[in-house]
């Protein structure tokens, strides 16, 4: 198990390089270097983009002080705003996103799981049609319908009610985090749902299954201890991906309910053009990635034992 | 028991074995049994229909050129009321002046408020009674009314000069309900905490002149004032700049549909090359050019897609489409690479491959008759499920502003636009948002369907 | 209709005129078609017969383990000491699935939940049926894994089902299903999936274990000679019906029903002389959808008779506790039990050799 997080932990090392030279040279490569030639900057930018990336050197040279700068943790300087540091600026707008999606991912696999043992255990009856549409449409559509929606639906409740039950946008008290994690969560938990209820049903009628009530364990004992711990397997091994998925959707979500968090500013750096940014957020974003992953693989170790003791 | 049993040994003429069913080639059985789906097939015809919808759609005679403005109806959702009475040409309005009665604070509201003439999109007139000491006063207008929270919404104009009362609101008028709120000022241009307000319905109008030039009437000699005239129909409304709506849902879904559909037929065709020469070659090659499909399948993909739409740069008058499939390419094809190898490895090990071969069969015929025939089915499946994602990829894109560029329609550009105005015109937001949804429903039902149909080891549980 | 067994003595457990049927889209599916049969202590019975013909759905229906819906008894009772048991659950609530009769399964390698220990799962069922605490049910699992031959006991009740082999996966099954001391064990085909020395292993376990506790065992099998080896009483099964019920003895040395002798020839022996060829059965068994009014094995009997097509044969007594459904042995019928025995050993009149 060490041996394979070393292993591990060396390939994602390697992946986040690749992923950072093909963000090096994505931004290069292209005849015009947009990090050469943008003169929408001023002079004292310009200055300070020299002294820091070497511009003014071959790019093979660029390229070594950028990796050098990488492993360093440094992410460079900003190009729209003087003298702010991108590393500034992911350490101020990360943790907001990272709230928000540690809640949504929570939500999201706490209630696939749910409600994927809840339409396996109720097949084809009243709970598993009603669960399955909703599952459909929460695949079938975008995340920023739904955050258009939610939050039209949120104006509607407080207009209802009178009063600003929860807010409708905006960031800082926890009532600002339901609505937006909900929503952000809503289309990974409905693909879990599938997922979960897929998974279920096939353990459902698996032998040891029905080894289990040959020995005439209580119903409750089977489905904790045989059925559910071994069909959330699958749905552990695409926790990752699903963090990805709720990583991008994050950005659609901090626009629409005004959140400042990295999604939000990633989007705006990128209409603004500041390159630093998009690609110092670009490479963060990957390696954050790439080791969540990791962490989820060796998590689905502790629960698996077939990989764990391998 | 029965008394009449006999005993007498048959022998002959039972046919032990036989074949009571025709065999069916691989893909007929596909076909019966997808068309004993019916959610599947009902996805097919959707998809068919979206289709039709999207070629023939933009010919028929009740839609008009998705780019004409229609100035008459902005933002005008399916089924509103299209009729306009035609009016004079607009002609300047004097106002109502008073003598200002002097006096001291603290101000009051207007006693009343009052409507001059009538209440058309040509414009609004009001006039209101003075208030005792006021400077000034300054004219709100709202679509609520402001109670309970006194919101007054938009503030229109300030009328500086204490003997006017009254004001002539020819801003952006719609054929709808308003409520305007006058405001006294105090000496310093300060907002008394009082107001009147006014709830006005103002009703389309349209001088004859106009409605010759938008081809309504034929001659300005055929309408008289007051008469009657229908607007143009507009099924689904128009948007906030007047552009029929299902004209640009149907150009919308060229783009969409066409970044949808195409994007996953290149990068699997990329992921078939490059798949099967790995899982052919093998060895050393195989393993290095499938580390690299890793790498690639590690970067962030939305983010290399905004990456790569800054690269291409796209100048005014691009669509922005071409650039979307060439990074949707770049960055989607090592899952099919992956899935194709796997596969080939898989079947090269079949039995069948090896009898074909013991029986002198050469590799492009075992290509031909077997590897192909035996990837098409997930093959298709997989194509069939990448087009939501690429639907859904597109959508997103637009939304945030980084997929086609304006004006070209496409139903995320489309919802992006439609989220501004979400809560006074909904439609705006609802029709590409249902369009989306509907087209991805139907693609994943239909894959789910195709995949029960093609492959019975991937059956899924539903 | 007579009795299949003439004995009304001290039978364990007593299953009379069981019926199950499944419904499917093709139709409704008669798996089992009123089958009776008595266990007695310390005795094994045999069920044998072709994949499909109702074995396993005969003993899981019993045990309450059949998938329901689709799958439903529609008639008959199953006794246990006298006692009417339902979904393997007594009239008086007692569980008696697990605890009295224990049971074994076909493929040991799907048949334990791949994340729980060996251990875990042995003592799963010592806490659940005898309230007794983890730790202590751990020590009495170890013993059981001891008792079924398992090296190392106490490291192997710590792995996982991975780490076994399917030999060794056959045995803790087996340990998890005497952990109770059943006085009954069912062992659903529980050497199919195991290669021929481990097999002997395992049927060896099996008896030992039998005369040990004096343990009924009902074995499912459609292998004749692991009936041959283990069986005291034999039923023969066929498109959800008992053919011919009996000693062993009475199976294979004097079998009165042309499915028997049939099964008979098809099956490989090592006796020298016999040169002759093996013998399959033509043809497959009938549909369940709609079971042919007469004979189920009417359509491949080298035998039949007019009276095999429309009328269903009773059970005739051919001999003291061994019965048979053929017309064969009516009364009327000119044909003899020695005739079949000649039929099988050479090929029929006007069929190709």
């Amino acid at each position: 198990m060490i041996l394979y997080t070393i292993k591990r932990l060396i390939q994602g090392v390697i992946t986040v390089w690749f992923i950072a030279t093909a963000t090096f040279f994505a931004m290069h490569g292209v005849p015009g270097d947009p990090l050469m030639t943008d003169k929408a900057m001023s002079e004292e930018v310009r200055k300070n983009l020299d002294a820091h990336y070497g511009f003014d050197q071959p790019k093979w040279k660029q390229y070594g002080i950028y990796i050098g700068h990488m492993v360093q943790g440094d992410f460079g300087i900003s190009f729209a705003q003087e003298n702010r540091r991108v590393n500034d600026i992911l350490w101020e707008h990360f943790p907001v996103s990272a709230f928000l999606g540690i809640l949504a991912i929570t939500f999201a696999g706490l209630g696939g799981i749910l409600f994927g043992a809840l339409t396996a255990r109720y097949r084809n009856r009243m709970p598993d049609i009603v669960i399955m549409f909703l599952v459909i449409l929460g695949i079938s559509v975008p995340s920023f319908v739904f955050a258009a929606l939610g939050q039209l639906a949120l104006v509607k409740l407080n207009a209802f009610f009178g009063t600003s039950i929860l807010p409708v946008a905006g960031w800082g008290t926890l009532s600002h985090m339901i609505a937006p994690s909900l929503v952000l969560g809503l289309g990974t938990m409905a693909f879990l749902t599938r997922l979960m209820r897929s998974s279920m049903l096939e353990i459902v009628s698996s032998d040891y299954v029905r080894t289990a009530r040959s020995k005439g364990l209580p119903t409750t004992r089977i489905f904790l201890r045989h059925e559910l711990r071994n069909a959330i397997l699958p749905v552990v091994t695409v926790l990752g991906p699903s963090i990805a998925a709720i990583t991008t959707g994050g950005f659609v979500v901090e626009l629409v309910f005004a959140i400042p968090g990295l999604g939000r500013y990633f989007v705006q750096a990128v209409q603004q053009l500041d390159y630093t940014v998009i690609m110092g957020t670009t490479v963060f974003y990957g390696a954050f990635l790439v080791f969540m992953v990791i962490v989820v693989d060796l998590l689905y170790g502790l629960i698996d034992p077939r990989v764990r003791l391998e | 028991m029965n008394a009449a049993l006999s005993f007498r040994p048959i022998v002959a003429e039972r046919d032990v074995e036989v074949i009571s069913r025709p065999s069916l080639s691989y893909w007929r059985d596909a076909w019966i049994r997808l068309k004993a789906n019916r959610r599947a097939l009902v996805s097919l015809y959707i998809v068919i229909a979206l289709g039709l919808f999207t070629v023939v759609g933009p010919w028929l005679p009740f839609v008009p050129n998705h780019s004409a403005q229609d100035l008459d109806q902005i933002s005008s959702p399916p089924g509103a009321d299209r009729t306009a009475t035609i009016v004079e040409p607009y002609v300047p309005w004097s106002g109502v002046t008073v003598n200002a009665p002097g006096g001291q604070a603290p101000l009051e509201a207007p006693a009343s408020v009052s409507l001059a003439g009538e209440a058309t999109t040509q414009a609004v007139r009001i006039f209101w009674d003075p208030v005792r000491g006021a400077h000034g006063y300054r004219i709100y207008r709202n679509i609520a009314h402001p109670a309970p929270d006194d919101a007054l919404g938009m503030p229109l104009a300030d009328v500086l000069v204490p003997s006017r009362v009254s004001f002539e609101d020819r801003l952006d008028i719609k054929p709808q309900e308003y409520f305007y709120s006058v405001v006294p000022l105090d000496r310093n241009g300060r907002e008394a905490p009082v107001y009147a307000t006014l709830d006005v319905s103002a009703i389309r109008v349209i001088t004859a002149e106009e409605a010759v030039k938008r081809g309504l009437a034929g001659s300005t000699a055929d309408l008289a004032i007051g008469d009657q005239v229908e607007l143009k129909l507009h099924v689904l409304g128009t948007d906030y700049l007047g552009r029929d709506m299902l004209a640009r849902l149907m150009h919308g879904a060229r783009v969409s549909l066409f970044i949808g559909i195409v994007a996953p037929f290149l990068f699997i065709l990329v992921g078939i090359l490059y798949g099967s020469a790995a899982g052919f070659v093998g060895g050393r090659v195989d393993q290095v050019l499938m580390r690299f499909a890793d790498f690639v399948v590690a970067l962030p993909f939305l983010l290399f897609m905004i990456l790569f739409r800054i690269l291409f740069k796209i100048e005014g008058g691009d669509s922005g489409i071409a650039p979307m499939l060439i990074a949707m390419v770049i960055l989607s094809w090592p899952a099919a690479a992956r899935l194709v190898r796997g596969q080939i490895l898989q079947i090269r090990e079949e039995g069948y491959i090896s009898a074909s071969r013991l029986l002198g069969a050469k590799t492009p015929y075992l290509v031909l008759r077997h590897m192909i025939p035996n990837t098409m089915g997930v093959i298709l499946v997989t194509i069939t499920f990448a087009v939501p994602s690429a639907i859904f990829t597109e959508a997103f894109l637009s939304f945030i502003g980084m997929g086609v560029a304006p004006p070209t329609p496409s139903w995320g550009s489309m919802c992006n636009e439609g989220i501004k105005t979400m809560l006074t015109y909904p439609h705006e937001l609802i029709f590409p948002a249902l369009f989306i949804s509907i087209t991805v429903l139907a693609f994943n039902l239909l894959g789910d369907g195709l995949r029960d149909a093609l492959d019975a080891r991937m059956r899924s549980q539903e | 209709m007579t009795a299949v067994i003439d004995q009304v003595t001290s039978a364990l457990l007593e299953v009379r005129d069981l019926e199950v049927e499944f419904d499917t889209y093709g139709g409704t599916v008669r798996a089992v078609r009123g089958v009776s049969f008595e266990v007695h202590a310390g005795k094994t019975l045999a069920i044998v017969g072709e994949s499909g013909c109702g074995k396993s759905v005969t003993v899981q229906s019993i045990m309450g383990l059949i998938p329901s819906p689709p799958g439903r008894i529609v008639g008959g009772t199953a006794k246990l000491r006298g006692k009417e048991i339902v979904d393997g659950v007594t009239a008086d609530g007692e569980i008696v699935r697990g605890s009295r009769i224990g049971m074994i399964f076909q493929d040991p390698m799907t048949s334990l939940n791949p994340t729980m220990t060996i251990g875990d799962q042995i003592a799963e069922t010592l806490q659940v049926h005898r309230g007794f605490s983890h730790s202590q049910a751990l020590r009495l699992a170890v013993e059981l894994l001891e008792m079924t031959r398992i090296n190392e006991p106490s490291r192997r009740a710590r792995q996982y089902p991975f780490e076994f082999s399917g030999g060794m996966l056959q045995r803790s099954m087996i340990a998890m299903a005497i952990a109770c001391r059943p006085s009954i064990l069912i062992a659903d085909e529980p050497t199919t999936a195991l290669d021929v020395t481990i097999q002997s292993q395992i049927l060896d376990l099996l008896r030992d274990l039998q005369q040990e506790n004096n343990m009924a065992i009902v074995l499912i099998t459609h292998d004749l000679g692991v009936v041959a080896r283990m069986a005291d009483e034999v039923a023969v099964m066929y498109a959800g019906e008992f053919l011919e019920t009996g000693t062993a003895d009475d199976i294979f040395y004097n079998s009165a029903h042309p499915y028997t002798v049939g099964l008979r020839a098809a099956m490989p022996t090592n006796r020298d002389e016999s040169e002759q060829d093996l013998m399959p059965i033509d043809g497959s068994p009938p549909d369940l959808f709609a079971p042919p009014p007469g004979c189920a094995y009417f359509a491949r009997c080298p035998h039949a008779m007019e009276a095999c097509r429309n009328d269903p044969p009773p059970g005739f007594a051919v001999g003291s506790g061994h019965m048979t459904r053929c017309w064969l042995h009516h009364a009327d019928c000119s044909r003899r039990i020695e005739d079949l025995h000649y039929a099988a050993a050479a090929p029929l009149e006007g069929r190709d050799a």
